[in-house]
């Protein structure tokens, strides 16, 4: 069952680079609330 | 002045008091009854099980919150419920004393979560058998000193075979194995004692990342990605061995005893394992007002209470038919009462089961996790404001019209740490309203991995902690 999917190096760096992941945690926070307020919340 | 009682203050409960405190607690009485006298944050147990969290951080006091909030607070258990029309109450069971306790209501809200079942697996969980559970706060610690033991081993030189998963073939709640394992792994890298342990995860689900709810799918770049490659590239990152469509059904010290989609039946050996057991309601008695156990048509065979969905239908239809999911949670019988969290039972599973030439059923139960119960509390207590204000409810939200958000953490360091976000929308697929072959919003429904998701991991902690003390804005803070 086990497979040789994996993360590319390219995946890997993004991950970790923190830059990129302040902007991606902005991204994450607003995607999610945008998500949850469209939802029906009735 | 109506009595509401609400049985059980876990996500569904304790939300569901909070709201009906705010809008009734002045005008009405608001009666919590738990059998614990604190809250307990309970997706924060998967750092405790690697000691990397303090158990007295994971839980807060009830009382002094609903002293704010005007909700009486009954330490008790209950344990029997008349729910017939002019004599109307719960009995239970005072903590400390035995004595006990009646309590009449007008409208009731059943959210006591799970039963864990160990039982059902022989040789299962921390108390009368071999493995460990991270899924009550004494199970954690004790998995927690387990674990830690282990690593003592580890640094002698000892190799050791972990095993984390799933208890049994109808297990649910994947998503907290998961998360355990990759903390798992993380702690043990941090140690430099990873190449002392196999780590395997073991599970009943259809394929990896299904995660009860037939996996998560999104699009990106222009072609649909599944949970299941993502987290097999996690696992392959890891070095985690996994084996899947594996339901346990017995466990002896040190070896695992399971069957597989073909039937095949096998062991595994472990020198520390923590397996999810099965969940099944909480065993309540149901008694009509002759005195009759009316218990079985209260709650599925499982125990779990039977709402205002479609019960019955046969997997491939139950697949196409939104509507038979419930959206009041509502009990048919007794339209004043209701049952909210994993108390409520679903109309079958999200993920597709299937039998084995042995007839062994491996098929995931539906999670309903804490988002999706701190949902259905919020609900069932504005319905009952509407019904104590107005006569009638203007509330309504099925499972396959939730959107649902998870922060799996892979380690809690805001520096290294990891954690992988999900949004699913919806929580149950609709076929109907999204016609591809997932039945959900691959544009809305995301799935990442990043330093971010263990910063949003930290903060959901903190603001979740805010929102149940009923701090201010607490009601900003959206399940
Ligand atoms: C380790 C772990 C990690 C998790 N991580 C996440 C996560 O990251 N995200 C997520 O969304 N979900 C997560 N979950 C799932 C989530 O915690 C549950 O879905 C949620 O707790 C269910 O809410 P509930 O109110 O139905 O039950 P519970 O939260 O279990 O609350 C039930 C309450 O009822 C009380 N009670 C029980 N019996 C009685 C009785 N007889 N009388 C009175 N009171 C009683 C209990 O003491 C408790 O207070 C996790 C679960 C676990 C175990």
């Amino acid at each position: 069952m086990n497979t040789q999917q994996e993360f590319s190096r390219a995946e890997k760096f993004w991950m970790n680079f923190k830059l990129y992941q302040a902007w991606r945690f902005i991204v994450l926070n607003i995607k999610i609330l945008m998500a949850v307020y469209q939802s029906k919340r009735s | 002045m109506a009595k509401v009682v609400v049985i059980g203050a876990g996500f569904a409960g304790h939300t569901a008091a909070l709201y009906l405190g705010s809008k009734l607690g002045k005008k009405h009485e608001i009666t919590v009854i738990s059998n614990r006298d604190v809250f307990s944050y309970l997706p924060s147990w998967v750092w405790l099980g690697v000691g990397h969290m303090k158990p007295e951080q994971t839980i807060f006091k009830l009382k002094p919150v609903y002293d704010r909030k005007n909700v009486r607070f009954v330490h008790a258990a209950a344990k029997e419920i008349h729910p017939d029309a002019g004599d109307q109450y719960v009995l239970g069971e005072e903590v400390g004393t035995g004595n006990e306790i009646r309590l009449d209501y007008d409208y009731l809200v059943i959210a006591p979560g799970p039963l864990l079942n160990f039982a059902g697996t022989p040789g299962l969980g921390p108390e009368n058998g071999f493995t460990h559970s991270i899924c009550s706060l004494p199970h954690a610690v004790k998995t927690r000193d387990s674990y830690l033991a282990m690593c003592e081993r580890m640094k002698k030189g000892e190799t050791v075979k972990m095993v984390i998963g799933t208890g049994h073939p109808g297990a649910t709640c994947q998503g907290a194995a998961f998360e355990y394992i990759v903390n798992v792994h993380k702690d043990l890298v941090k140690k430099g004692l990873r190449d002392k342990a196999d780590i395997l995860w073991l599970s009943n689900e259809p394929l990896l990342g299904d995660f009860g709810v037939n996996g998560v799918q999104i699009k990106r770049n222009g072609h649909v990605m599944r949970s299941e490659e993502f987290i097999q590239s996690v696992f392959n990152d890891h070095g985690i061995r996994y084996q899947v469509q594996t339901g346990v059904t017995k466990v002896e010290e040190g070896k695992i005893h399971w069957q597989n989609y073909e039937g095949d039946e096998g062991t595994t050996d472990f020198d520390f394992a923590m397996l999810i057991p099965a969940f099944k309601g909480q065993p309540f008695k149901y008694v009509n007002k002759n005195g009759e156990d009316i218990t079985s048509k209260m709650t599925n065979p499982a125990g779990f209470v039977l709402v205002d969905g479609k019960y019955g239908l046969p997997y491939p239809e139950l697949a196409q038919t939104p509507e038979a999911w419930p959206s009041t949670y509502q009990t048919p019988a007794y339209p004043n009462v209701f049952a909210a969290g994993i108390a409520f039972a679903p109309p079958g599973p999200i993920s597709k089961p299937f039998t084995n030439k042995n007839n062994l059923l491996i098929a995931p139960a539906p999670p309903r996790t804490g988002m999706v119960s701190g949902v259905i509390g919020r609900l069932v207590a504005l319905n009952i404001a509407d019904l104590i204000e107005t006569g009638k409810t203007t509330h309504s939200e099925p499972m396959t019209e939730m959107v649902a958000a998870c922060i799996a953490s892979m380690g809690d360091s805001l520096w290294d740490g990891n954690a992988v976000t999900i949004v699913m929308r919806p929580v149950v697929p609709d076929r109907k309203k999204y016609q591809n072959e997932f039945g959900r919003d691959l544009f809305t429904s995301h799935l990442e991995m990043g330093v971010s998701g263990a910063w949003m991991k930290f903060m959901l902690h903190h603001t979740f902690m805010w929102k149940f003390k009923a701090r201010p804005g607490w009601t900003l803070i959206p399940e």
